[in-house]
């Protein structure tokens, strides 16, 4: 793939993405999508450069702000889009709705809605992957508020110990809901993590999926010479409110100005030659997703009760 | 033709059939693989078996059962052991957020086949924090499978079943007091599949039916040892699954009896007897000839001083005086057994753990 080629999918792959939010925004009021939206809107890059460099086999376990790593691994849209419009036909048949995706035919495991309890469950996958002999990845995504959490501690500790064939990735947004990362964290996250033994990295630049994808190939290749856990704290930044579809600025706990800089970088605001050239396309898939949605029927009593043991 | 296996025994034989029909199979827990081999049901197993699946861990209760999850959800079926339940209670967010729910919030996308054990204690100054019994607790959620196992018996149909053919979440809350007990156990018998599961009749009768749990199921076998001797009869079923209570059983009984105690191991409040009030009264109200009772522990943590423990507890002479109250009997007339403490009868376990 030429350079510009690559530059045109992830622009791509990012543009759908948050396109797909837009519509999630825009059909918000209809009462179509009936759960709560943590969106992705500005972290996609993160979601997209990670992604890019990763096969179907690879496991990926996530949170419940994962509409973009969803995507970007490879999960059908309009499954998420019918997940979303709590259709049959959605990835978990309506079950799960947007705080809890999986498409495990690409990797992408499931996500939690209550912070970092899905940390250990990637550390087990990668157990297992290390007793079986099967050299796929592991990758555990979390955000800076559950490094808090007891059970990543934990995590850590268990991956280290028995060196572990995984990925820990921070995408750290600087906020918990509506409280700064110095209000509730009396560490730093690297040092930190590098006090159990386990290499760290950092990329500043989440908002530019090149940037993310070119040094994130750097750290696989240091992770295949070897495999064991390593840790990524990635930059980013939440444009939107913690939860729902619009903007929070208004609460007067971060300001505007604050973003200026992630917006100004942003390639999705930025260029805008690409986003025109692209966006005709993205768009038809999206409309089509959402025609899918409407078109798949309401669960039913039968379904309400299968699959709870 | 039946053979003695004690408690002990049985899950010893569990966890070796389980690592050697499955190689997939993994043991986790607290010194699984030390020189005690919790309580001498896991020795040797490292040894044979190897290092990686019989394997002790960081005392990471919460991280160690997210991590049984996520190994079960890529091809292995992990045992983790809690030494006593109330350990559990760290782990409470993967085993209800998260083990119990997975299957169903991702439609059926994974499997989650952990198989939790997690043991009782009681007497020899267990006190507050190595005596509870969370049954209720766990039962009210669904997707997870809680047993109670009574006998070695029990133990072995069940578990063979839950480790090899069965692929969801299981908590098996053993009861450190019967560890050393001798038990018949009929290897002809053996119920199969769900059926191992199932609640059952340890005892017919027909004047009062005993619904009771784990080592209760024993107490309620010696009050109708008893009470034989003056004529009357007590059926006792075992409920063994709390969360699939198999209802029949329970409402034929009933129905035939007329009168219901209730013999669980923990507290009354929202507990396995309210739930079995619930399935009667819901069903069979009428068949009720005279108000149920219901046996438990007193409503306070469990004290320590072995005065206060034999407070706390029921004993067989409570038993027997309630049983006599459903029944309308006089214990003027009936003799009360003449024992104020259970665990001088199970007194196999001294401590210190």
């Amino acid at each position: 793939m030429t350079n510009s080629n690559n530059y045109e999918a992830l622009y791509r792959q990012a543009l759908l993405i948050r396109r797909v939010e837009e519509e999630i925004i825009r059909l918000y009021p209809s009462d179509k999508v009936q759960s709560p939206v943590h969106l992705s809107i500005g972290q996609e890059a993160v979601a997209v450069g990670l992604c890019s460099l990763l096969k179907p086999e690879d496991r990926m376990f996530a949170t419940y702000r994962s509409h973009a790593f969803y995507l970007a691994k490879g999960g059908d849209l309009n499954a998420m889009m019918a997940e979303l419009f709590g259709k049959v036909d959605g990835c978990c048949g309506g079950k799960g709705g947007s705080m809890h995706l999986a498409y495990p035919q690409v990797g992408f495991m499931g996500t939690s809605a209550v912070v970092a309890s899905g940390i250990p469950n990637a550390v087990g996958n990668a157990y297992a992957n290390k007793i079986l002999g099967k050299s796929d990845l592991t990758l555990s995504v979390f955000g800076d508020g559950a490094t808090e959490e007891g059970v990543y501690h934990e995590s850590l500790n268990f991956a280290s110990l028995h060196q572990l064939p995984i990925i820990f990735i921070c995408e750290n947004n600087q906020f918990a809901v509506h409280t700064r990362l110095q209000a509730r964290q009396s560490y730093a996250i690297r040092e930190h993590v590098q006090s159990y033994g386990i290499d760290t990295f950092h990329i500043k630049e989440g908002y530019d999926f090149c940037a993310v994808q070119t040094q994130f190939a750097q750290m696989l290749e240091s992770y295949r010479e070897n495999p064991r856990p390593l840790f990524i704290e990635i930059d980013t930044c939440r444009y939107m409110e913690h939860v729902g579809p619009g903007e929070d600025f208004y609460g007067g706990y971060r300001d505007e100005s604050e973003q200026a800089e992630w917006r100004a970088n942003d390639p999705l605001l930025t260029d805008l030659q690409t986003y025109e050239a692209l966006l005709p396309a993205v768009n038809q898939l999206i409309e089509n997703s959402v025609a899918f949605a409407e078109a798949s029927p309401f669960p039913t009593i039968t379904d309400l009760y299968q699959d709870v043991y | 033709m039946t053979e003695v296996v004690t408690y002990r025994e049985a899950l010893a034989e569990s966890m070796h059939n389980a690592l050697e029909r499955n190689d997939n199979s993994v043991i986790f827990g607290q010194g699984v693989d030390d020189f005690k081999g919790t309580f001498g049901t896991t020795l040797g197993l490292a040894e044979k078996f190897g290092a990686q699946r019989v394997q002790d861990v960081p005392i990471i209760e919460e991280g160690i059962t997210g991590i049984c999850m996520g190994a079960a959800m890529n091809g292995l079926r992990p045992i983790h052991v809690h030494i006593r339940a109330d350990f559990l209670f760290l782990a409470l967010n993967q085993v209800l957020n998260m083990a119990a729910k997975y299957k169903y919030m991702f439609a059926g996308h994974h499997e989650v086949p952990i198989f939790i054990r997690a043991v009782v204690g009681r007497s020899w100054g267990q006190g507050a924090q190595h005596s509870q019994s969370p049954q209720s607790l766990l039962s009210h959620f669904p997707g997870l499978k809680v047993i109670m196992p009574s006998s070695s018996q029990s133990i072995l149909e069940s578990y063979d079943y839950l480790l090899n053919d069965y692929h969801s979440p299981v908590v098996s809350l053993e009861h450190r007091l019967m560890y050393d007990l001798n038990f018949d156990v009929d290897r002809a018998g053996l119920r199969k599949g769900e059926q191992s599961l199932a609640s059952y009749v340890a005892r017919q009768g027909s004047d009062i039916t005993i619904v009771a749990t784990s080592i209760m199921v024993l107490e309620a076998l010696r009050a109708a040892k008893h009470l034989e001797a003056f004529g009357i009869q007590c059926e006792v079923i075992d409920l063994h699954c709390t969360s699939d209570i198999t209802e029949e059983v329970v409402l034929a009984s009933v129905e035939k009896t007329g009168r219901l105690l209730v013999a669980d191991t923990s507290w009354l409040k929202f507990g396995t007897c309210a739930e079995v009030a619930r399935l009667v009264c819901e069903n069979i109200p009428h068949r009720l000839k005279a108000p149920m009772k219901s046996v438990g522990m007193v409503p306070t943590p469990c004290p320590t001083a072995k005065a206060l423990e034999d407070l706390y507890y029921p004993n067989l002479q409570t038993l027997v005086s309630d049983i006599l109250e459903v029944l309308g009997e006089s214990s003027s007339s009936i003799q009360l057994p003449d024992e104020k403490s259970m665990a001088d009868v199970y007194k196999k376990f001294r401590g210190p753990f």
